[in-house]
């Protein structure tokens, strides 16, 4: 039986707050619309200025570490680490480093070095490395190789893609900034991916997977970040075969299926990270993995009863039988019975 | 479900409760003027694009022109600039600032609205979820205003900058 969600319960009480500045922006950053709530009644020397430089702080996670930037950290050590020692922004480091423990914990779930076969399905631009028909790049997380002191190395050449990571270290960054300057109210959403910090609690809409101009479920947020994964805006038609933005990094199988899958954690960094190792790794290991970051996760799958998710050939997450099936067969299994099914599988 | 699992199903709301296609105001036009400008005084830049330089910039930005969408005005130290652009999820007022050499110096986005066109606006789909409720039900009103999802792209947002860089060098760096 589906016991309550812990904090999703109730609607956050009405409070009287007030601050003397209330600031609501938004920028075109990390391929998305970056939006920043802030309220505070101290922030030096202005809010805007704060915000200005919690948007600085998301863009220079941008410039280090994008796949598209040429002269990014990331783009260099793609071009030149496989084994020679390359020096990169301790920030860069400290978000492989993450992503690593991530990819270690998840056995692979998540993985970084994802970038070839998504330049390949044309989610990302076709890098100068790759054009050279001869080079393979078929290197996997336990090639990338942490030497100390900000240097990394690759054991075999391996097209590193932070994509999948990024975006919430981004999100993290700009909420910092917001809290070193004094801003007491905070709210960072880097389209979807998103944490509130301060004293309100705030009600949080999960997109409806088949809908989603429309909301489905509500979560409740104080303090903690939370980051969603779905198909439905980039899946794509290509000569052979469906594929999508989300790439399972073992079997390189594409998820496009119409579920979705959010993750609640204190940092928008693990959140990021653990929607895929929800997507792709059997439940019994996505349980170890969210357990270890104090994370939980939430699938929204069309067509399952959440009081009888066995009908739908869903056991719950943690069950013993289940334990060879991940969030994407719980959700392409409850997906055979639902009445629309010209909404899925497009 | 198992105690202490930490991956738990949700319910699909019912669709009735869902609020539609949001729309967010973040800056007028003013505001934005302030923002990037302060109190310096901005001129009105009439922009009567003829076709050799809609041709020319579209030829240079791969974007289409769109008479009218493209408003500019000019400063002592640069230029400010309101334009939008259509998405297939979306439409996006934004501002940009160049400085006097014709470089960005900030874009901030006035006005978000989301649409999502085709069969979920259908009612006869729409009703199958109707009296499917969720124990976390949604009070239109609260402080409901951010919404988590995968991630929409802003692919155009910069399409429409390369658009405005490319009318800059074509119709004002020029004359």
């Amino acid at each position: 039986m589906l016991s309550p969600l812990p904090s999703a319960s109730r609607a956050p009480p009405r409070a009287p707050y007030s601050y003397r500045d209330e600031v609501c922006r938004a920028r075109p950053l990390l391929g998305t619309v970056v939006e920043i709530r802030a309220a505070s009644s101290n922030a030096q020397p202005s809010l805007h200025a704060v915000v200005d430089a919690a948007f600085a702080a998301i863009e220079r996670v941008q410039r280090l570490m994008s796949y598209h930037v040429p002269d990014s950290d990331l783009s260099v050590i793609n071009r030149t680490a496989a084994g020679t020692e390359q020096r990169v922004d301790a920030a860069t480091y400290a978000v492989i480093e993450s992503a690593l423990r991530i990819a270690a914990l998840s056995e692979g779930a998540f993985d970084p070095c994802v970038g070839e076969r998504l330049e390949r399905w044309g989610y990302l631009p076709a890098s100068a490395a790759t054009a050279d028909a001869r080079r393979e790049f078929a290197g996997r997380w336990q090639d990338v190789e942490l030497l100390g002191q900000c240097r990394v190395r690759f054991s075999r050449p391996l097209l590193l893609d932070l994509g999948g990571i990024a975006k919430g270290y981004a999100v993290d960054r700009a909420v910092q900034t917001l809290q070193a300057a004094g801003v007491e109210e905070i709210c960072v959403n880097a389209g979807g991916d998103l944490r509130v910090a301060g004293a309100r609690a705030r009600t949080i809409r999960l997109r409806h997977p088949l809908a989603p101009d429309l909301s489905a479920a509500t979560l409740t947020l104080q303090d903690s970040a939370l980051a969603t994964s779905a198909a439905y805006y980039s899946r794509r038609r290509l000569p052979f075969g469906e594929v999508s933005a989300l790439l399972d990094p073992r079997s390189s199988r594409p998820y496009v299926d119409g579920g979705c899958v959010s993750v609640r954690a204190a940092d928008c960094m693990s959140a990021d990270a653990l929607t895929k190792v929800v997507l792709f790794a059997a439940p019994q290991l996505a349980e170890r993995t969210l357990a270890a970051c104090g994370a939980q996760a939430f699938v929204q799958s069309p067509a399952v009863d959440p009081a009888r998710p066995e009908a739908a050939g869903v056991t719950a997450g943690a069950s013993p039988r289940s334990g060879t099936q991940n969030a994407r067969q719980i959700i392409a299994n409850s997906a055979r019975g639902n009445a629309a099914p010209g909404i899925l599988n497009r | 479900m198992i105690p202490g699992s930490r991956i738990v199903v949700l319910p699909l709301a019912a669709i009735t409760l869902c609020q539609p296609a949001q729309a967010m105001s973040y800056l007028s036009v003013e505001q934005a003027q302030q923002l990037m400008f302060g109190s310096r005084p901005l001129t009105p830049l009439p922009l009567a694009l003829n076709a050799t330089e809609i041709g020319a910039i579209e030829r240079d930005s791969g974007v289409k022109v769109y008479a009218g969408s493209l408003r500019a005005w000019k400063a002592d130290d640069g230029y400010f600039f309101t334009d939008a652009v259509i998405g297939k999820h979306d439409l996006i007022n934004y501002a940009v600032a160049l400085s006097a050499d014709g470089k960005v110096r900030q874009v901030e986005i006035l006005e978000y609205r989301e649409a999502y066109g085709g069969e979920v606006r259908n009612a006869g789909w729409r009703a199958q979820f109707v009296g499917r409720h969720h124990g976390d039900p949604l009070q239109i009103g609260q402080d409901i205003q951010n919404i988590s999802g995968a991630t929409l792209s802003c692919q155009h947002v910069t399409d429409g900058i390369r658009r405005l860089l490319s009318t800059y060098a074509i119709a004002i760096a020029k004359r």
